[in-house]
């Protein structure tokens, strides 16, 4: 049993007022989602560990409200509680957004899936995170709702730091825009782990490139667990976009890549065994390309 | 403080805290101690549930966030036989006995939820997809080809179509 306080709000509209309402409040309220970073937290590390950590869950796994998929021209706005399950399943998402679907398939396995939400992974901010990563290259935007109103920040500039985020404590991520890749463009994920499944990265890499008459006008990227927050590979993408592609110089681009990533040493792999494997998923795209 | 739950069809109405996990509220609070806990971080899949259908780990999962959804347990995939005072196992369950699919048994029960959302949903799933759907489901006994050939054995089953020696490869 997590000791904490438990509410559930039944609509978006209540669940922001009943967030504001514990700030004011001076309670310690968290949002509960699919609960499969939290309820692990929160079991391992019991709350009687930390001072002051009684805190308010408000529960919104059931909001219907987070859980909407809309279609808007070139755009998709997937509601925060879209779950990976939906990612891979949905068949017009899996059809307009292959990336998305093909990094759900590699999150844990069919139990996490069905629970863990896009939101959830952005809040939690890891830098392993695999939907942050995939959502990078699609130009997500964050729409963040509040008794306030609503605000949008692009995904590349949500993230401050290691686990900080633009989000205000009474915000909560009501939903995300992706840019639907023009048709023919080449996308790929790559996820690097010990097992297929039930394995947080060593190394992830998604990435949608767009040509048009052999030149590559769009080139995005994510990858993982290889900085402090999701990397979006800026100098990589400068390396390649506006050249052709039967001259793009595959050591530049991959010297590209060592300005825009510093790995570490920690328990899922090491600083050299990331950097190698780093530059050869950045090959890789190039290759692809040919 | 009072819960209501739709476990196995029934609704049941029990008193207990809404921060308590799925898991240890089956498992004390209604007795339904055939969801084992493995790992309790949902890493191993013993305590695998269907949450309206679909898997899930009943460790993650608060019993106050499962108000208002359907959860299926293991108890809930055998069928009571008023007439012979008996338990009479489902189709996937017996395959899981006649094929070696259980050892010590204590991930069995997840294992054979996990088989039942995927025989919901594809009728003759291939090995593949028997494969990625038991992912979640740890098992350090069988090595996994006997589960494998337990769950292709009871599609076969289900859709009355005589097995064929195709695990014994």
């Amino acid at each position: 049993m997590i000791d904490a306080a438990f509410a559930r709000p039944f609509s978006l509209d209540e669940a922001c007022a009943m967030l504001a309402r514990a700030h004011a409040d001076g309670q310690r309220p968290a949002l509960l989602a699919g609960g499969t970073d939290f309820v692990v937290e929160r079991h391992l590390a019991p709350p009687s560990a930390t001072p002051h950590a009684r805190i308010t869950l408000l529960d919104v796994s059931s909001l219907r409200e987070l859980q909407i998929v809309e279609e808007r021209g070139d755009v998709v706005r997937l509601g925060g509680g879209v779950t990976y399950l939906t990612l891979r399943t949905h068949a017009k998402l899996v059809e307009r957004l292959p990336l998305l679907a093909a990094m759900s398939k590699d999150v844990g396995a069919i139990q996490i899936q069905a629970r863990g939400t896009l939101a959830g992974n952005i809040a939690t901010a890891s830098p392993a995170a695999d939907g942050v990563c995939a959502l990078a290259p699609l130009d997500a935007v964050v729409g963040l709702q509040s008794v306030r109103g609503t605000r949008e920040i692009p995904l590349d500039r949500y993230y401050r730091g290691y686990k900080k985020t633009e989000r205000a404590p009474d915000e909560i991520i009501a939903w995300i825009d992706v840019r639907v890749p023009h048709r023919g463009a080449r996308w790929s994920w790559r996820k690097v782990g010990t097992r297929l499944a039930q394995a947080i990265s060593k190394v992830a890499l998604a990435s949608v490139v767009e040509l048009e008459q052999g030149i590559v006008t769009r080139a995005r990227f994510g990858m993982a667990s290889v900085a402090p927050t999701t990397s979006f590979l800026p100098s990589v993408r400068a390396a390649m976009e506006g050249k052709p592609v039967d001259r793009l110089d595959t050591e530049h681009v991959v010297a590209a890549l060592e300005k825009d990533i510093s790995p570490i040493d920690d328990v899922r792999s090491t600083r050299e065994y990331r950097l190698h494997v780093a530059r050869a998923l950045v090959r890789g795209v190039v290759a692809s390309l040919r | 403080m009072t819960l209501s739950l739709q476990i196995n069809g029934k609704t049941r109405v029990i008193d207990a805290s809404p921060t308590a996990r799925l898991l240890d509220v089956l498992r004390e609070s209604l007795g339904l101690t055939g969801t084992k806990e493995g790992c309790g971080e949902g890493e191993c899949g013993s305590c695998t549930v269907l949450f309206d259908g679909v898997p899930v780990n009943a460790c993650l999962v608060l019993a106050g966030q499962a108000q208002g959804h359907d959860v299926t347990t293991i108890e809930g995939l055998a069928k009571n036989d008023p007439d012979a005072h008996a338990v009479v196992l489902s189709a996937l369950q017996t395959c899981f006995v006649e094929h070696g699919g259980a050892q010590c048994g204590i991930c069995t029960p997840g294992m054979i939820v996990s088989a039942e959302a995927l025989l919901r949903r594809v009728a003759r799933p291939d090995d593949a997809q028997i494969r990625d759907a038991i992912a979640g489901n740890i098992c350090r006994c069988t090595g996994y080809q006997r589960i494998v050939d337990a769950i292709r054995a009871a599609s076969l089953e289900r859709s009355n179509i005589e097995p064929q020696n195709k695990g014994d490869s």
